[in-house]
């Protein structure tokens, strides 16, 4: 069987797995914008604490996708849980280090002016240097995603959601009929996937960035 | 987009600590290690357990794992340091354009995609798994090297060769001296990603630690799996960590 034929014969397949890795890709960006974001938030007027956000989130993306699940899979068992702890754990750092270097390069006298008409200290943040960083912090956004989506294919080891199904199902019947087309489909998948998902970012982070930002 | 932020890392990071700093991080390791051995000596090990955790099996997967790695790394570095300085001497516009969007692409393919795929197409085995890893660790450094080469200030070579300095040794006296913290840079991005991907090795035969994480999952043994993922996760620390103290090290004087 070609890859086309392959393609043809197990779409319904292969557009499920492909949804789930979206999926559980898109849920975990979205928590780590969250956990990112505060942390950044929080972190960024100390330098200390912020080096410290910045320096923990980077041991955390300097552990193999596969010993992080090997160990996970302990508490949280197989499945999706797992997966999406570890791919909110990779996707912490590029957010948090661009929220903090974003929020730490907001013009002085931007924020200056800011006091002067009488905002407080938490509406300066939210209303002044959040906007200003936006584009920043977005930027770190868009690496995260491309980070874990690749490492979501190895969430299909701990019988996680995905592309790296057609993957590990290609692997486990090793030469066997249709093994390579079942890799190639997973492969070819996320690198597909990974493109269209940075897309769609980069018009997301047009529409988000603040009217007076945009170039 | 995603490479030149990876590579900022290790730069931003050995600049943040001292001298004392170096050492905190082998001593978390070394800690966790011993936690780790504490665990493992805690638990009740069945016979399935205790074939796989103990001293020797550990120590010979740990062996291949650093064995691997280091031969993987030592090719990239061969082939991706002076493919990079080619192609920056060369100034071609395709060339770099060629490079720079594979960089891109290749981040995007998967490394357990590229490793089942080679394995299907070549033969299962240590070989392939070589050129799997060094197929994905190729890239950040030959990108950092193109880059480290080009970010060299033009009047500092333009000064160079006024004083009368050939091309090449404009290269090797100018250009490739203050290109060093860069290409170490992508050096250590390098390594860090080999001891990572690894483990993949061992799904198609290749040895080392990935051996033990998945048995430790197919035989349903959690214990098997924490074991060996600690010490992939700490081997990569450390690695990180040398990576660390080479760039601190091996940068010329005077930058």
């Amino acid at each position: 069987m070609t890859f086309a034929e392959y393609v043809r014969e197990n779409w319904i397949t292969i557009v499920n797995d492909t949804i789930l890795h979206f999926d559980v890709t898109l849920g975990a960006v979205a928590i780590a914008v969250v956990i990112g974001v505060g942390l950044g938030m929080l972190t960024y007027r100390h330098s200390t604490l912020a080096a410290l956000a910045t320096t923990t989130t980077g041991a955390f993306l300097t552990i193999p996708s596969v010993a992080l699940l090997g160990v996970l899979i302990a508490p949280f068992g197989l499945g999706v849980l797992p997966v999406l702890v570890a791919l909110v754990v990779y996707a912490l750092l590029p957010i948090t280090r661009n929220t903090i270097v974003g929020l730490q390069e907001v013009d002085p006298a931007v924020v200056e002016a800011g006091r002067g008409m009488g905002l407080s200290r938490t509406r300066v943040l939210w209303d002044l240097r959040l906007p200003l960083a936006w584009p920043v912090i977005f930027a770190g956004v868009r690496v995260s995603t491309q980070i874990i989506i690749g490492i979501a294919a190895i969430g299909a080891w701990v019988q996680g959601p995905g592309l790296g199904n057609q993957i590990f199902n290609g692997l486990g019947r090793f030469g066997g009929a249709n093994s390579l087309n079942q890799v190639l489909t997973g492969t070819l998948g996320i690198v597909v996937l990974a493109l269209l998902f940075d897309l769609a970012l980069a018009g997301v982070a047009r529409l988000t960035t603040s009217r007076g930002l945009r170039a | 987009m995603t490479a030149p932020v990876t590579a900022q890392r290790p730069a931003r990071a050995a600049r943040g600590t001292g001298r004392a700093g170096l050492l905190v991080r082998p001593a978390l390791i070394g800690a966790g290690l011993l936690v780790l051995w504490w665990w493992a000596g805690s638990q009740q090990l069945d016979s399935i357990e205790a074939r796989n955790v103990n001293g020797e099996v550990i120590g010979s997967q740990v062996l291949e794992h650093v064995e691997l790695t280091l031969i993987c790394t030592a090719l990239t570095i061969a082939i991706a340091i002076p493919l990079g300085i080619a192609v920056s001497l060369s100034r071609s516009r395709a060339g770099r354009l060629v490079v720079l969007s594979l960089g891109n692409l290749g981040q995007a393919i998967p490394s357990i995609g590229l490793i089942v795929l080679l394995a299907l197409v070549i033969s299962i085995g240590v070989g392939t798994a070589v050129i799997a890893l060094v197929a994905y660790a190729v890239l950040p450094v030959l990108r950092n090297t193109m880059v480290g080469i080009e970010g060299v200030d033009p009047v500092l070579t333009e000064a160079a060769r006024g004083m009368g300095l050939s091309r090449l040794a404009v290269l090797f006296t100018v250009e490739l001296p203050l290109a060093v913290p860069v290409i170490l840079a992508g050096v250590r991005t390098a390594l860090v990603l080999t001891v990572a991907s690894a483990p993949l090795a061992a799904l198609i035969d290749g040895g080392g630690l990935g051996e033990g994480l998945f048995t430790g999952l197919t035989l349903n043994r959690p214990v098997i799996s924490v074991t060996f993922g600690v010490l992939v996760a700490a081997l990569a620390l450390l690695a990180d960590w040398l990576g660390l103290l080479a760039e601190t090290s091996l940068r010329p004087k005077g930058i």
